[in-house]
């Protein structure tokens, strides 16, 4: 009851220091007397996660709110600040979200910019202070688990398997998936797919693996990077690209020929996806994360990168139980 | 010859030439209404060839027959000797050549694939050499093919698959340029999709076409040093049957030397002996030539193809950003390769080879600069390494390699084909007068029994 009341306390501190100064800091919280302090009320942490409800999936850990037993606040920013650079999983191929501009050779994108902020947040510039690792969708986990990076911000879906094995942001952007086909196939939806036995490719370690599952007749086509769909796609080998939909809408960009069939037919909400036992850090994101959508930068950022009518950022859900 | 008709001293004396039972030599008194039972034609062959083989007339024919029998012997097995060597080198070196140019498609491939990635690494518009090299490297892989496809047949099949996958390959080249130009980054997964290819459809059979064609070589090598034992066989046959031929004859008739026998003797002896001479230093020109130009054309390529290989990885491992460590592994290895092979052939005392081993070192010092920055996370700064032109660049040490080991490579295939040729030359010449020396030999040994014939008249 006392620790709710503190969080709360912390998220309305560190909101007004946000919004006063550009390097904020993380007020010290004591630490909990006992790890494994009962919390029961208003916003219960659950310590159960359901998918089925959007809620449950997404609820990150409050800025200020209580960390494990032994960490204490901003000791990941430290760490991160003193090696003078953040590691970042990102993609190179995905138009719109991260891609590697062939024009610049640079990458871009919506969750680049992101990534670029954090980097003004913590380090005052983003010149030198960015270590980028590019990162197909099946290996964003497993650099997260080993440290290999700080943070992925890769159109991360969140839900509940994932939060057993890392953490992630609030919800930063709120998407869906969809599917490709060519502009004179048949399909309307993914259903006359799956009637027609159809050829759909998505990635590995991808939530759109997960969702192809659901229909079983689809034969699915599995490839490492979600663009090698897009390679089958126009040579003919695969009749559509089951992705999400600011996956898809980037491969429609690039293909005039195709046609996004369908409307969203998953809830996929994205965070940034953070190794879970950097919950400090976690809270940290979410300080910022907070600040951008009332500062307007989120909804500016995709207004820059997608095409209107210009979605508001989803808000925050928060009072996720900490790991064990 | 003047052996048809010796004097019959056996009885049953008859038809000489073969067919002649029906003679017109018939008794005219007998009436025809009791015809002698007339002989079977085999009867009266064998009965004609045991006359004929009787007496030391019958043993002069034989030695005769033996000694022009074994003249032309030797004539057809020296004959036989030679062309098998000289066809046995024409196939070595044939199969050098095509085991050059199967090399040369491989390593054309791999440079321009690393044109290809690197070019692909600075962005934006891609420096016209490297779009230039990349041109040229499929260029001259299209080419080699045709050229070696035409050479031979067997090989036709797998470089057709080849040819294929080149063109499926710069198919996805052009797309992914395309997209490039487009501003698309689907452009860098046509690439990824175009080195794959190339590496699991076209240069593992490359590499299995490269060994065939070496245990081809191996092959013909055997069954050139094989053929030596057709001059054995027919020079000693040869020569035991003169010798023994003209020991009985020098017993039987009292004189010591029949000339034209000697004579014959002679050219068995002479030409038997310098076709073996020749013989023998055209197989110990080509084994050497194996051991030193083969060895180092072989090595070179090798080194080659796995060198371009390591720069595309190196490219690659960039590319991939942070991911690249299977890039990079391969790339170790590949180039750990390429200079154990060099450190190898540059052994013998090749000072081109010596050059290209020291310029390749140099190029993986700055290779080695590149993982340092790229994995201090400088990402920009090793990609500036990998791609710039400047002097101190990655770019600019691999050239210096490649002119160097595409010198010596030069020099070797040149000398490789060079000392084929010339341990070949001789051999169909000597084949040829071998044959002729044999007839001779096996004139003057008829001419040789036959005056002894004559004396029994």
């Amino acid at each position: 009851m006392k620790r709710v009341v503190l969080g709360a306390l912390a998220v309305t501190v560190l909101v007004a220091g946000c919004s006063a100064g550009s390097t904020p800091q993380l007020p010290s919280i004591p630490p909990p007397s006992s790890s494994s302090a009962p919390s029961s009320s208003a916003p219960p942490p659950r310590s159960d996660c359901d998918d089925n409800i959007h809620e449950s999936r997404v609820r990150s850990y409050a800025p200020g709110s209580p960390l494990p037993h032994g960490d204490r606040a901003g000791q990941t920013l430290a760490r991160i600040r003193n090696s003078g650079k953040i590691k970042v999983g990102v993609s190179a191929d995905n138009l719109l979200f991260g891609y590697r501009n062939p024009i610049t050779g640079q990458l871009e994108g919506f969750d680049i910019d992101v990534v670029n902020q954090i980097a003004k947040e913590i380090f005052g510039s983003t010149t030198g202070h960015i270590e980028y690792v590019v990162e197909n969708f099946a290996q964003r986990i497993p650099d997260l688990q080993s440290g290999r990076v700080d943070l992925v911000a890769d159109i991360m879906t969140i839900n509940c398997p994932r939060w057993a094995q890392i953490a992630f942001s609030s919800e930063y952007f709120q998407a869906g998936q969809q599917v490709l086909v060519r502009m004179n196939a048949p399909y309307q939806k993914i259903e006359d797919l799956n009637r027609a036995k159809a050829k759909v490719c998505t990635a590995q370690g991808s939530t759109g693996s997960e969702n192809l599952k659901k229909y079983a007749q689809i034969r699915p086509a599995l490839v490492d990077n979600i663009s090698d769909c897009m390679v089958l796609f126009q040579q003919g080998s695969v009749d559509g690209i089951i992705s999400d939909n600011t996956v898809v809408a980037g491969f429609h960009a690039q293909d005039p020929y195709a046609r996004i069939a369908g409307p969203q037919i998953t809830d996929e909400p994205y965070g940034l996806g953070i190794p879970a036992k950097n919950v400090d850090f976690v809270q940290y994101i979410n300080g910022l994360l907070q600040k951008w959508r009332e500062n307007g930068f989120l909804r500016d950022t995709y207004a820059k990168w997608l095409p209107p009518p210009v979605a508001s950022p989803p808000p925050a859900v928060y009072g996720r139980a900490l790991p064990s | 010859m003047a052996v048809t008709a010796p004097p019959s001293t056996s009885a049953p004396g008859g038809p000489t030439a073969p067919g002649g039972a029906a003679g017109p030599g018939a008794p005219a008194g007998q009436p025809p209404a009791e015809p002698p039972r007339p002989p079977h034609t085999w009867q009266v062959l064998t009965r004609a060839t045991r006359a004929w083989f009787e007496g030391t007339p019958g043993r002069l024919r034989v030695a005769g027959i033996a000694t022009v029998l074994a003249c032309l012997l030797f004539g057809v097995f020296a004959f036989v000797a030679a062309s098998t060597r000289a066809g046995a080198l024409a196939d070595a070196r044939a199969d050098a050549t095509q085991l050059v140019r199967v090399q040369t498609i491989h390593t054309n491939l791999v440079s321009a694939d690393a044109n290809l990635t690197n070019a692909f690494l600075v962005g934006g518009l891609e420096p016209p050499a490297a779009r230039t090299a990349y041109q040229d490297g499929i260029a001259t892989a299209a080419k080699t093919l045709a050229d070696a496809s035409g050479n031979n047949t067997s090989d036709a099949a797998t470089l057709a698959e080849v040819n294929d996958v080149v063109t499926q390959y710069t198919g996805l080249v052009e797309s992914a340029r395309a997209n490039n130009r487009l501003g698309y980054p689907l452009g860098a997964a046509y690439l990824r999709e175009a080195t794959n290819l190339l590496r699991s459809d076209a240069l593992p059979q490359l590499e299995t076409l490269g060994r065939s064609v070496q245990d081809r070589i191996d092959h013909a090598y055997s069954a050139s040093a094989d053929a030596a034992a057709w001059l054995v066989a027919g020079l000693l046959v040869a020569l035991v049957v003169l010798i023994v031929a003209q020991v009985w004859l020098a017993g039987r008739t009292r004189r010591l030397f029949n000339l034209p026998l000697v004579a014959a003797t002679a050219i068995v002896l002479v030409v038997g002996i310098v076709l073996a001479g020749v013989m023998w230093w055209a197989q110990d020109k080509a084994k050497n030539t194996r051991s030193d130009a083969y060895f180092s054309t072989l090595a070179l390529t090798t080194a080659r193809a796995d060198a371009f290989d390591a720069k595309s990885s190196e490219s690659l491992t960039l590319i991939a950003r942070g991911q690249g460590q299977p890039y990079e592994q391969r790339f170790q290895n590949e180039a750990d390769n390429a200079q154990a092979i060099l450190a190898r052939a540059s052994g013998g005392g090749n000072d081109d080879i010596a050059a290209a081993a020291k310029a390749f070192q140099d190029y993986r010092t700055v290779h080695k600069q590149i993982r340092a920055k790229d994995d201090a996370g400088d990402w920009d700064a090793a990609v500036a390494l990998a791609t710039g032109s400047g002097p101190d660049t990655a770019n600019a040490a691999f050239q210096k390699f490649n002119d160097a080991s595409g010198q010596a490579l030069q020099h070797t295939s040149t000398q490789l084909r060079r000392d084929l040729d010339d341990a070949h030359g001789p051999l169909p010449v000597f084949a040829w007068i071998a044959l002729v020396a044999g007839i001779a030999a096996a004139v003057a040994a008829g001419w040789g029994i036959s005056v002894r014939m004559r004396e029994y008249r």
